[in-house]
C-alpha cells in the first residue's frame, strides 16, 4: 500500500477535503432554501413547552352528562359531524336477577352522537336501574402513548408539556395510530385526512386559557392544571389531594395520565 | 489497492451501486428534513407553534368579565356562580372582539339540558321532569337564571 502514496495522490486527496468543506456553506444556503419552499415556520409565541406539564382531571360524580363540553369541543375545533375529540359515556347498570346471588345485572353503555346533544331517556327501564352514571372520555395523556411510537414519519408526539399533539401538515394519513390507541380517542378526520385527536386545546392553553370542555363544563366535573406552576388554591391539586384517583387501563403500560375520581370497576 | 481490483467486476459493481444508493439516500434526506426536525425529539420542533397558532373560539369567563362586571357579581351569589358565562350564552370570542355582534338569545331547552330529571344524573343536582313540573315554555317567569335561588 505505502508505495502507492505519491505526493500528486496526497495533494488530490487534500484538494479534495478542502473542496467539500468551501462547498458546505453554499449546500447549507441551498438546503435552506429547499426547507423553506417545502415548510414555513413560525415564530415561537413566548410559550416554553419544558416549563409547564399539563393534566386533566375528571370527576365521575360531578359529571351530569349534558354534553356542554362535547358541543364546545366540536365547535372549538372544528371536529366533523360523527367524529369526537372528548366524548361522554352513560353507564346503566341494571339489577340482578332476584336470586341469582350476584351483586349487579348487566352493564349497558351508550353515548348517543357521543352525547353532543346531551341524552335522551336511558336504554333499560328505569325500574330496572341498580345505579347509572356518566364518564366524560377523552386522550388519556399517556407517558409511552403506543399512538406516537407507532407513527412511521414522525407526525404525532408527546409534546415536553403533556400534550400529545398531532402535526397535521406532517401526517400522512396511514391510520396506524387510530387502531394502535387503546382508548378510542383517535381517529381520521376526511376533511384534513389525517389523524385527529384531542390536544387539549394547545391553542388555548398556551395563550393562557382552559381547554373549551373545561371552561364550558357547568359542574366542574373537568379540571385542569399546569403541575409546574400550581396556582394559589390550584383545584387540579385540590382535586388529587381530596380524591381517591385512578387511571384507565392502567395495566397496558401507557402510563395514562389523565385522573379520574368515583371510577366503578364496570368501566373500561 | 492492487487487490481490491482483483475482485470480480459483478462484485464490485454491486458495491458502487449500493454507495450511489447510501449517497443519494443521504443527501436526499439532508435537503428534505424539515428544519425543526429533531428539535426536541422525532417530530418537527416548529408543529408546537404551528398547533398553537390557531385562535380560539370560546373566549373565556375572564374576557367576560372586563365589561360585564356587574352580571358576574349577581352571578357570584346564587347557585350558578361556577358556571362560566359562554356555558349558557355560547362562543363569545366574536362579541369580544366586536360587542356590537350580539350573542344569541337563551331558550327552555338550555335549562332542561342540565336540569331534566335522569337516574344517571348525580343526586347533588336539582331536577326536574320538565313534563309535570310546568306546563310553559318560559322558566324566567319563576326563576332568575344569574340567581337561581331568587323569585322575580
Amino acid at each position: 500500500m505505502s508505495e502507492n502514496v505519491t505526493r500528486r495522490g496526497v495533494l488530490k486527496t487534500l484538494a479534495g477535503i478542502v473542496g467539500g468543506i468551501m462547498a458546505m456553506p453554499a449546500a447549507r444556503t441551498c438546503k435552506a432554501a429547499v426547507q423553506n419552499g417545502l415548510a414555513s415556520s413560525h415564530a415561537p409565541p413566548g410559550y416554553d413547552p419544558f416549563q409547564h406539564k399539563w393534566l386533566m382531571a375528571l370527576d365521575v360524580d360531578r359529571c351530569i352528562g349534558c354534553g356542554m363540553c362535547v358541543e364546545a369541543c366540536c365547535q372549538e375545533n372544528s371536529v366533523p359531524e360523527g367524529h369526537w375529540r372528548t366524548w361522554i359515556e352513560r353507564y346503566v347498570i341494571t339489577k340482578p336477577k332476584p336470586g341469582s346471588g350476584e351483586t349487579r345485572g348487566e352493564t349497558v353503555v351508550d353515548s348517543p352522537d357521543g352525547g353532543r346533544k346531551g341524552f335522551g331517556a336511558e336504554l333499560v327501564p328505569k325500574e330496572d336501574i341498580l345505579k347509572s352514571f356518566f364518564v366524560p372520555k377523552l386522550c388519556n395523556l399517556c407517558e409511552n402513548s403506543p399512538c406516537t411510537q407507532v407513527c412511521p414519519v414522525g407526525a404525532t408526539f408527546e409534546a415536553p408539556d403533556g400534550a400529545v399533539l398531532v402535526d397535521k401538515n406532517y401526517c400522512i394519513g396511514c391510520g396506524f395510530c387510530v387502531q394502535a390507541c387503546p382508548y378510542g380517542c383517535r381517529f381520521f378526520n376526511p376533511e384534513t385526512r389525517t389523524a385527529d385527536k384531542c390536544n387539549l386545546c394547545y391553542h388555548r392553553i398556551t395563550k393562557g386559557l382552559k381547554p373549551a370542555c373545561v371552561e364550558i363544563c357547568p359542574s366542574q366535573a373537568r379540571i385542569f392544571g399546569d403541575l409546574k406552576n400550581p396556582v394559589p388554591d390550584d383545584p387540579l391539586q385540590k382535586f388529587i389531594s381530596s380524591n381517591k384517583v385512578e387511571a384507565l387501563k392502567k395495566f397496558l403500560g401507557t402510563g395514562p395520565r389523565v385522573a379520574y375520581a368515583g371510577l366503578d370497576e364496570e368501566v373500561r | 489497492m492492487s487487490r481490491l481490483f482483483k475482485l470480480p467486476p459483478q462484485l464490485i459493481r454491486l458495491v458502487l451501486l449500493t454507495m450511489g444508493i447510501l449517497c443519494f439516500y443521504f443527501t436526499a434526506r439532508y435537503f428534505l428534513t424539515p428544519p425543526s426536525f429533531g428539535q426536541y425529539g422525532h417530530y418537527r420542533g416548529n408543529a408546537m407553534q404551528e398547533i398553537a397558532a390557531r385562535q380560539p373560539l370560546w373566549a373565556g369567563k375572564a374576557s367576560c368579565l372586563e365589561c360585564h362586571a356587574a352580571h358576574a357579581q349577581k352571578l357570584a351569589k346564587g347557585e350558578h356562580k361556577d358556571l362560566s358565562c359562554e356555558t349558557c350564552h355560547g362562543p363569545g370570542r366574536i362579541h369580544v372582539e366586536n360587542p356590537a355582534a350580539k350573542l344569541p338569545k337563551l331558550d327552555v331547552s338550555l335549562c332542561v339540558r342540565c336540569h331534566q330529571e335522569s337516574p344517571s344524573r348525580p343526586k347533588w343536582l336539582h331536577q326536574i321532569n320538565v313534563h309535570n313540573h310546568y306546563t310553559g315554555s318560559v322558566c324566567t317567569e319563576c326563576h332568575v337564571p344569574h340567581q337561581p335561588n331568587e323569585v322575580p
